[in-house]
């Protein structure tokens, strides 16, 4: 579950060939003395925020906040941690909160009251049971509050309010859950620094990006340097997410579902469940095109957020780091989506692994990867989107949510037996080192992503009825 | 001094798999720098477990306490402390 390598830095250990002729699209700018000495100074500084900009007015709606928020971190360096509170306050209520649909302000100051408390109790009784286990208490004592409100009488007020406390306090579980986790360290911010990091304003999502108040103070930039090489890979990164846009918006889209009349997975989906027919090249053609779209929108989305982030000061990881060159599957899932990888490392992976099957080291390593990959990954998708147990109740939503679980025993095992059988890279002919390993990662994520679906939850028949689609197996 | 001896074996070994063979300071970052990945933090925290008795369920874990040799040795040495 670790999994194989930290994305950004993987260049740093092996680096990489060059592309023909060592031509790089975007240089390694951060790397030429010239920029980045001028990148110190207060024109270099403004030129960069004016390049910035401009790259954010294309890749974000709110681009004029940010770019504000940025500019003014940027000229007060020392007052960072304190200005990405005030900030991300300033954007929750200020614009996220407006974006989302509900405008639940009040609830927002309960939440932090209630995150505040248990940081507080966290951090007094590190010796009481909830001190020595916040996180799994946190989990715990969440997972009760929504089975509980799943039977309140519908006609009640009191539902009412606790659906609207719970939609907030969902939103913010798992960023009080890495507070809790830092509620141990020596050198712990304090609470008013860790809201800076709950929903910062650079984006995330409900996977906090990135991580917690630890890893933010592990990664911030101390010296102008620092902030000047962070500040370049981060305008490097806007640029990828920008190119990247353009490409899926104008080139992909187009082309795949234009001009080769490739059907949306998900028409072909719901076409699947009415039983209509279709061929099964069609089906595989599309599940591809749905990979690949995905795989795309995460990068964007990833390097968007990461960009505002360095911009910000703090050289953070990539999230999406060139998966379709991982030779494992354990790999894949380390550079698809670092972040929610990270979460449940840190939430379910480490206190499994360093509390049970300490005398049996594979058998350790097996029940960890499955507390994460499988518990804590259905846990977060099934707790995340609460609308369904809200209208079903929470016996019939988790009983419809079959699909996801199957997806998820699927991936931890395959993800478990990936890193049982990591041997070290040996040089091998480029068919059998690099291409086969890396075809049989890109499929088994491509085919087991017709179960992992959860923007909208199908049932486990209808997935297993587009399986059979797919090797033309479907009447 | 021994023990530093040790811990910066197995780091070099881990490292030498990668075929790095980088000299690295006892304050170097390990892992923030990305020259060690969570997957070799997993088999540092064993190597802890087993060479020196660390006991990580009762402390929590986080990269940042093995993130360099030092952090490593003073880990282990408040460990002995307490003993």
């Amino acid at each position: 579950m670790p999994a194989a390598a930290d994305p950004a830095c993987k260049a740093r250990i092996s680096p990489r060939k060059p592309f023909p002729w060592g031509f790089r699209l975007i240089p390694p700018i951060e790397t030429f003395p010239p920029v980045l000495s001028f990148a110190q100074t207060i024109p270099g500084k403004l030129l960069l925020l004016a390049i910035f900009g401009k790259l954010l007015w294309y890749a974000h709606s709110e681009w004029r906040q940010l770019i504000i928020l940025l500019a003014i971190i940027t000229a007060l360096p020392q007052y960072r941690r304190i200005l990405l509170t005030f900030g991300t306050l300033l954007w929750a209520c200020g614009t996220w909160w407006q974006s989302t649909g509900h405008r639940l302000l009040l609830q927002f100051p309960i939440v932090l009251i209630v995150a505040a408390l248990l940081f507080w109790a966290a951090t007094r009784f590190r010796q009481s049971w909830f001190g020595r286990r916040p996180v799994a208490s946190l989990l715990s004592g969440f997972a009760l509050l929504v089975l509980l409100a799943s039977y309140l009488p519908t006609d009640r007020h009191l539902r009412t309010l606790s659906w609207d406390f719970l939609a907030v306090a969902g939103t913010y579980l798992w960023f009080v859950a890495y507070s809790l986790l830092d509620s141990g360290s020596k050198n712990r911010d304090p609470f008013a620094l860790q809201v800076g990091t709950y929903h910062p304003f650079w984006g995330s999502t409900n996977a906090p990006f990135v991580k917690g108040a630890a890893y933010l103070r592990r990664i911030e930039a101390h010296n102008p340097e620092q902030l000047a090489i962070a500040q370049l890979k981060g305008l490097k990164l806007l640029t990828w997410a920008v190119i990247l846009g353009f490409f899926l918006e104008k080139a992909f889209m187009p082309v795949v579902h234009g001009y080769l009349r490739i059907p949306l997975y998900s028409h072909l989906f719901e076409l699947s469940i009415q039983r209509a027919p279709f061929p099964w090249y069609i089906a595989w053609a599309s599940l591809i095109a749905n990979f690949l779209r995905s795989l795309l929108q995460i990068s964007i989305f990833g390097h968007g957020v990461v960009a505002c982030c360095r911009m910000a000061g703090f050289l953070a990881l990539r999230n999406t780091y060139r998966p379709l060159e991982s030779r494992s599957i354990a790999e894949f899932w380390n550079r698809y989506y670092y972040y929610f990888k990270e979460l449940l490392v840190d939430c379910f992976f480490y206190p499994t692994f360093f509390r049970y099957c300490k005398s049996h080291r594979r058998l350790r390593l097996f029940v960890a990867t499955f507390a994460a990959a499988c518990f804590g990954n259905a846990f977060y998708h099934f707790f995340r989107n609460l609308n369904y147990i809200k209208e079903l109740g929470f016996w019939k939503a988790l009983a419809g949510f079959d699909a996801y679980i199957f997806y998820s025993v699927v991936l931890a095992a395959g993800i478990a037996i990936s890193q049982l059988r990591q041997r070290p890279v040996k040089t091998t002919s480029w068919i059998r080192g690099r291409f086969v390993p890396t075809f049989c990662v890109i499929s088994f994520f491509c085919i087991l992503s017709v179960f992992g679906a959860t923007d909208k939850r199908y049932p486990i028949q209808a997935c297993f009825r587009f399986l059979a689609h797919l090797f033309n197996l479907a009447s | 001094m021994e023990r530093k001896i040790l811990i910066r074996e197995f780091i070099e070994g881990l490292l030498a798999r990668k075929e790095d063979t980088q000299p690295f300071s006892d304050e170097a970052s390990l892992f923030v720098s990305g020259r060690l990945q969570s997957v070799d933090a997993i088999e540092l925290a064993v190597f802890l477990e087993e060479a020196f008795a660390v006991d990580f369920a009762s402390t929590g874990f986080d990269q940042e306490m093995i993130d360099t040799v030092d952090a490593i040795s003073a880990l282990v040495e408040g460990r002995s402390t307490r003993e």
